[in-house]
């Protein structure tokens, strides 16, 4: 593309031969308009059109060549039969190298601009387009398609251009991507030199600006949008600023880290949170579990009570009740009722404990005074060792 | 035919001189106009230019946007911490003539050094200044310093026939020998904030345990309180109803519940008795009679 749009100006270059000492500008000029600022070799495309004019020239100068000696040898005005086919081949291929020259086509992604004599005259839509060579010029851009530019460390590259530094004097690695197509052909031809290494400075510098202007807690997590998108938007002002005829699609940004050497640290945070909340956790099952368990017990306690309740005055009622029937019966006929009661409880009571029936009279201090002088022993010991439990000895007194 | 032979050369060489008495100044650049290097002509416009064959000389200059990135340099802010900063200019030829006088043949490349070093110098001076240190860098100020590196760099550059459009600082970094030093403070950092984060997860883990210790224990107390005033309830209420019943007969009573008591007292087998025949119970057994006597006599 850039060989097509150098054909006129070499054509140009060769026309202003005299002043043969201003090719460079010009040539720099003219090669920066196209795509890609930095190539320098436009140079031989010149040498190869002026090349290309000589033969032309050679070509028509045959003609004329042919003319003349014709002219000298003849001496007679009938020289145009004898050169025509030579002129018209010379005309000929000239038309179609001037056609060539001037028609030129344009891709759905591409504009074109077109220059009459230097100065800006319109621009072209995709297909065929014509630009009369020499009078108009014309440079193509590529304007839709996105181009990137990449800063800092992307991938699994690493790079300390990503470094950068944070209010709080810590350290970040950023890498991100800036996606910019063209929104003015025009604009971006003719008002910058090196587009893309502007972009790229640009992007570094509004990234930067941003990253100095924030603490790194947010820049890690929660600010990595508005980050982008702050950055987007001080990029496009700048480029606006400079009329650069950009637009930036979009700010990718790729990676907000710690920097290598600290990012263990920062991943040893992340377990102690996990701690953290592990532990909180386990404290809340514990509560959880104790705490129903204590009202479980305490409804226990409550129910038992309730039970208590109920028994103990069932039990007093009916035990009452009992009574109340005795004794009704007992007042009817008390003497009787109460000795067999007696009668009918000691036969259970004695029925079954382990009897001993000492007669008082026997005994040395008995109750009769002149005893046999027998004295009992009571091997207590004995009779209280048959039972482990703490056994009642009781002594059955008089009534 | 002798005219012939002359009329073509002479077309030619008219030509030529009509070709090279024209040139073309593009869009993208300014043209000066030399006659023996004194500046004849100035050509901002783009479009046809006129000049005189073989005595004047086209001269282009760029006109758009040129870039220009600084050497980085350490810079030494109010608060005597070091910085790596670099930055990047962005300048147009403005005035062609003065341009032109300012750097001679040389073309762009003098102009750059020399705006690299009024860039050095103005980047210097304004991240040097009193009032700066490196938070003021290192913050939304950030931007006003730039500006101000921007406008002082103008001024000077103005004598260089350039426009600076911007300037714009990139890095501002600290020098690789503090980025360890850096790097261990942030790990100490982070160091701290996992301690603190354990601490307080053991904090809020030790409160909620605790908390529910307590309310363990209120719940019971609360529980073996409402059981103890049931049972007391319960207990004045049994009492109450043996009291309105026993209250008929108390002397009965009192003899009723005594043999309920031995019964149940003397049960079984654990119980050994010591007694003495004189016991209303043998009154029988030991008399010998059936005649009703109360008193029971020796063998």
């Amino acid at each position: 593309m850039s060989g097509n749009s150098g054909g006129p100006w070499g054509g140009g270059g060769n026309r202003g031969g005299s002043n043969g000492g201003d090719d460079d500008d010009r040539n720099r000029g003219n090669q920066q308009g196209g795509r890609r600022p930095g190539e320098n070799q436009i140079p031989e495309i010149d040498e190869l059109m002026n090349k290309g004019r000589e033969q032309l020239r050679v070509l028509m100068g045959g003609g004329n060549g042919a003319r003349r000696s014709s002219g000298g040898g003849g001496g007679g005005g009938d020289a145009p039969q004898f050169g025509a086919g030579a002129v018209f081949l010379g005309l000929g291929a000239a038309v179609v190298l001037w056609g060539l020259a001037s028609f030129y086509t344009v891709k759905p992604e591409e504009r074109s601009v077109e220059l009459f004599l230097g100065s800006y005259s319109s621009t072209g839509n995709p297909g065929l387009n014509f630009a009369p060579w020499p009078l108009v010029t014309y440079n193509v851009v590529n304007v839709t398609s996105e181009r990137t530019e990449s800063i800092g460390s992307s991938g699994g590259v690493r790079d300390d251009n990503g470094l950068m530094l944070t209010t709080d004097a810590n350290i970040v690695d950023i890498g991100f991507q800036v996606v910019w197509n063209v929104s003015d052909p025009t604009k971006f031809l003719f008002n910058i030199r090196d587009p893309q290494q502007t972009v790229q400075a640009v992007s570094e510098s509004a990234m930067r600006e941003v990253i100095a202007a924030s603490n790194l807690a947010p820049i890690l997590n929660r600010d990595r949008g508005a980050i982008a998108s702050t950055v987007q938007e001080s990029i496009q002002a700048a480029l606006n600023e400079y009329d650069a005829g950009i637009n930036i699609v979009r700010v990718n940004l790729e990676k907000a880290d710690p920097p290598g050497d600290v990012i263990d640290s920062f991943r040893e945070v992340q377990a102690a949170e996990q701690q953290r909340d592990r532990l909180q956790r386990e404290a809340d099952a514990y509560a959880n579990r104790v705490v129903a368990e204590a009202r479980g017990q305490a409804e226990q306690v409550i129910q038992q009570a309730e039970g208590y309740r109920s028994q103990t005055v069932n039990n007093a009622l009916g035990q009452a009740s009992r009574f109340s029937a005795v004794q009704e019966q007992y007042a009817l006929a008390p003497e009787v009722t109460r000795r067999r009661i007696y009668l009918e409880t000691m036969e259970q009571v004695l029925g079954g404990v382990n009897k001993m029936i000492l007669d008082p009279t026997l005994a040395a201090g008995g109750e009769g005074g002149g005893g046999t002088g027998v004295v009992p022993i009571l091997p207590l010991n004995d009779l209280l060792g048959k039972t482990d439990q703490a056994a009642t000895a009781t002594t059955a007194g008089g009534n | 035919m002798r005219k012939l032979t002359f009329i073509v050369p002479a077309l030619v060489v008219a030509g030529i001189a009509a070709l090279s008495s024209v040139f073309v100044v593009d869009e993208r650049e300014k043209a000066l106009v030399l006659q023996f290097g004194q500046i004849r002509q100035v050509k901002e416009e783009p479009g046809l230019g006129f000049k005189i064959p073989l005595i004047q000389d086209v001269v282009k200059y760029d006109d758009r946007i040129l870039s220009l990135d600084t050497d980085t340099i350490e810079v030494t802010p109010s608060d005597d911490r070091r910085m790596e900063v670099d930055a990047f200019a962005r300048n147009r030829i403005a005035d062609v003539v003065r341009f032109r006088q300012a750097v001679g043949e040389g073309g762009y490349k003098v102009a750059e050094d020399r705006l690299q070093s009024i860039l050095n110098a103005q980047i210097r001076e304004v991240l040097g200044a009193d009032q700066v240190t490196s938070d003021t860098i290192l913050s939304a100020d950030r931007r006003v310093l730039m500006n101000r590196i921007r406008d002082q760099a103008r001024a000077s550059a103005l004598s260089l026939g350039l426009d600076v459009v911007d300037v714009r600082l990139k890095q501002t970094n600290l020098p690789s020998q503090n980025l360890d030093a850096t790097f261990a403070r942030m790990r100490a950092e982070r160091q701290r904030e996992a301690a603190d984060e354990i601490a307080r997860g053991n904090e809020a883990a030790q409160r909620v345990r605790a908390l529910a210790d307590r309310q363990v224990t209120e719940t019971l107390a609360e529980a073996e309180k409402s059981a103890q005033i049931a049972r007391g309830e319960a207990d004045a209420e049994a009492n109450g109803i043996f009291a309105a019943a026993y209250g008929a007969d108390p002397e009965f009573f009192d003899f009723y519940r005594s043999m309920q008591a031995y019964v149940i007292a003397l049960k079984g087998e654990n119980s050994t008795m010591v007694m003495t025949p004189s016991s209303d119970f043998f009154d029988y057994l030991y008399s010998g009679d059936y005649a009703p006597n109360p008193q029971a006599a020796g063998q």
